[in-house]
């Protein structure tokens, strides 16, 4: 669907986004031995996965038409299960998302309807951001997907980072022809990960910033997603708090908590 | 007595042979005047249902809006396109355009929202009688909606359904309401049965919080004004926008008008080759058997352009009364194709070729030119066929001529 912006089509790729609400926890910690690139990726996967979770954040979209703010909370169970609510502004309050397994449903609360995201809608951007809902049903791991190396070591701009260049697997259902992931070599945080189509042209950034300490881990608070071909145009989502590992049973992702 | 009274007297000499070939050239021109009916019946159908229908004959656009449908792409000016077509007393029907999504119970489907005003639709175009089921939006209908054939079908949405939509508005927010099924369209052409949504253009406003942005403005004056004028017309009222004639929306139909076309320049030639051969046979014969009479002709003193003159005046008269026998003839037949027409439904019910849809009733269409080119088109190969009979009898020597026994 067009409307919900077509930048990016078929985003078969895990975001930190989504990775907020996902899977298990991994200490973020330096490093004694460099890792290797698989662990690299991992980590960048599992940096804000836990068993479970629960964050505020707020999302703001840059089009080159208009520019809003999104105010959301977000829960999280295992890797498959999420939930995410608009709290602000008033015109979208109380519309959510839900996800378990591979189904999306929204929640919209003017006309109190639960409606099932089709198939069809997968590429389209979720609530006009510049995630597609695909992004959010994503789960796998970037290693398993994969082939990689390390193709930068040492400083650059005044950081030492590591940059770990990675080739889709013949097999893999991945639409991306190349991804290429930099983290800083010390705590082995991400900076940016920039996602190349089959032609292997740069397709769209996600970069992460502003370190902090977020549910006990040292994350980024800040991940930015630019695609290539609008530069001006932008999703920004900000981190204010996040929970890990806090109590939250199976059937609270359900339809009726998700029309709350 | 002239040439052409002398040709009159000279084919009731032969009767039966006369009789033949009338009837040949009779039979021809129906046949000719009837397939041109229908041929032409077939192409005004195909063209009529493509513009009629919806498209219209000529389109207004932003430039750039039909590469990516972007909802930001509006009409400058839409206004001066409408007076413009006011003036000249030509149809025309502003639409809006978003997408977005559409849901009935656990179903939901992508959807492309037209926002219309259903007066000009009305007046401008068929789509308000187009539907299968209910009634097309009305002036004051709210929160209405009117769904393609297909797309209903996937969300198995019926009259009185209420279904949920959910857009992108223009502002970025998220649009949703709660609309009723009004109304489900006939077939129409393959996107359009999958994925239109009509609404008011004033629920379309509301919902993409879209302001004054007009995305299309259809021109249809109903063949009144020709393509080519509306296209004058609006280069001068809007300079700035994409103006594109129905040839150039629907270049798949205007390929098949093309060919409906040259299927009939094929079929016309077959048929006044064999109406031709038989004129020019006629001739022949009459001419060996009269050869001796053009001898005394020529001995009493007639010119050689004298004997092609009768000749030729011969052939026309036959031609002549062939025609006209065949023009009743063929607009009785056509006149019958046209109110009765073809039944091909017991081969396919309503089909489609090329996203048109075409009725199953085969209509021909009776047009002053379906009588004009098969007669014109006759007399002048009557007329050619007899040049070479009339050649041969002027070329006689008078002498050998009235001595051949």
């Amino acid at each position: 669907m067009k409307i919900f912006s077509k930048v990016f089509n078929k985003t078969r790729y895990l975001f930190i986004f989504i990775a907020v609400v996902l899977l298990s926890h991994a200490p973020v910690r330096a490093q004694e031995q460099p890792l290797t690139p698989r662990q690299i990726l991992d980590k960048v996967d599992d940096l804000f996965r836990s068993k479970s979770s629960q964050a505020l954040a707020t999302m703001t979209v840059t089009t080159a038409h208009w520019k809003r703010s999104l105010s959301l909370e977000m829960w999280s169970k295992g890797k498959e299960k999420s939930l995410f609510r608009i709290l602000a502004p008033k015109k979208e309050k109380g519309t959510a998302t839900l996800r378990s397994d591979n189904d999306i449903w929204n929640y919209l609360p003017k006309v109190k309807r639960v409606i099932k995201l089709p198939s069809s809608m997968m590429a389209a951007s979720w609530m006009g951001s510049h995630f597609t809902n695909d992004d959010l049903v994503k789960e796998s791991r970037m290693a398993d997907d994969y082939t990689f190396e390390i193709t930068f070591s040492g400083e650059m701009q005044g950081q030492e980072i590591v940059e770990v260049t990675c080739y889709p697997k013949p097999d893999a259902a991945v639409v991306w022809g190349k991804v290429l992931v930099r983290a800083l070599r010390k705590e082995y945080l991400p900076l940016s990960i920039k996602y190349y189509d089959e032609e292997l042209l740069l397709a769209r950034t996600m970069t992460f910033s502003q370190v902090s300490q977020l549910g006990g881990r040292l994350l980024p608070a800040m991940v930015a997603m630019v695609p290539e071909d609008k530069p001006d145009e932008s999703t920004v989502i900000h981190y204010k708090k996040i929970d890990f590992d806090i109590d939250l049973k199976d059937d609270f992702f359900s339809l009726r908590t998700l029309q709350k | 007595m002239n040439s052409l009274q002398y040709g009159w007297r000279n084919l009731w000499r032969n009767t039966r042979r006369t009789c033949i070939t009338l009837a040949a050239v009779c039979l021809s021109t129906a046949i000719l005047m009837a397939s041109y009916g229908l041929m032409d019946g077939l192409m005004q159908h195909a063209v009529s249902n493509a513009t009629n229908l919806v498209v219209g004959e000529v389109q207004v656009h932003a430039q750039g809006y039909r590469a990516d449908h972007s909802i930001y792409k509006a009409l400058n000016e839409p206004d001066l396109i409408l007076r413009a077509a006011k003036q000249k007393n030509v149809a025309a029907a502003p639409r809006r355009y978003g997408y977005g999504l559409v849901a009935v119970g656990t179903k939901s489907a992508g959807a492309r929202f037209w926002g219309v005003e259903p007066a000009s639709e009305r007046t401008t175009f068929d789509l308000a009688q187009h539907l299968q089921e209910g009634r097309f939006l009305s002036e004051t209908t709210q929160r209405g909606v009117v769904l393609g054939q297909k797309l209903a079908r996937s969300l198995q949405a019926q009259i009185g359904y209420e279904i949920v939509v959910v857009v992108q508005a223009a502002d970025g927010s998220l649009g949703n309401d709660l609309y009723t099924v009004t109304g489900i369209l006939k077939a129409v052409g393959d996107s359009i049965d999958r994925n239109a949504a009509l609404i008011h253009a004033a629920d379309f406003v509301e919902l993409f919080v879209s302001g004054e942005r007009i995305h299309e403005v259809a021109l249809n004056s109903r063949g009144m004004v020709s393509t080519e004028g509306l296209t004058a017309l609006l280069s001068i009222a809007a300079p700035e926008e994409e103006i594109k004639s129905w040839r150039q929306l629907m270049p798949e139909v205007s390929d098949m008008v093309n060919l409906f076309d040259a299927f009939i320049w094929i079929f016309g030639l077959i048929f006044l080759l064999a109406a031709g051969m038989g004129v020019m046979n006629t001739m022949l014969m009459a001419t060996y058997e009269r050869i001796r009479e053009f001898g005394i002709l020529k001995a009493l003193g007639a010119t050689p352009w004298g004997i092609i003159r009768d000749v030729a005046a011969e052939a026309l008269v036959l031609a002549a009364l062939g025609t006209v026998l065949g023009t009743i003839l063929g607009l009785a037949g056509s006149y019958y194709l046209q109110e009765v027409g073809l039944d091909l439904s017991i081969f396919a019910g309503t089909y489609s070729v090329g996203g048109v849809a075409f009725d199953p009733i085969w209509r021909a269409t009776i047009s002053p030119k379906m009588v004009f080119i098969p007669v014109v088109l006759m007399l002048i190969i009557a007329l050619v066929a007899s040049l070479y009979p009339a050649a041969l009898a002027a070329r006689l020597d008078p002498v050998k001529a009235i001595h051949r026994p």
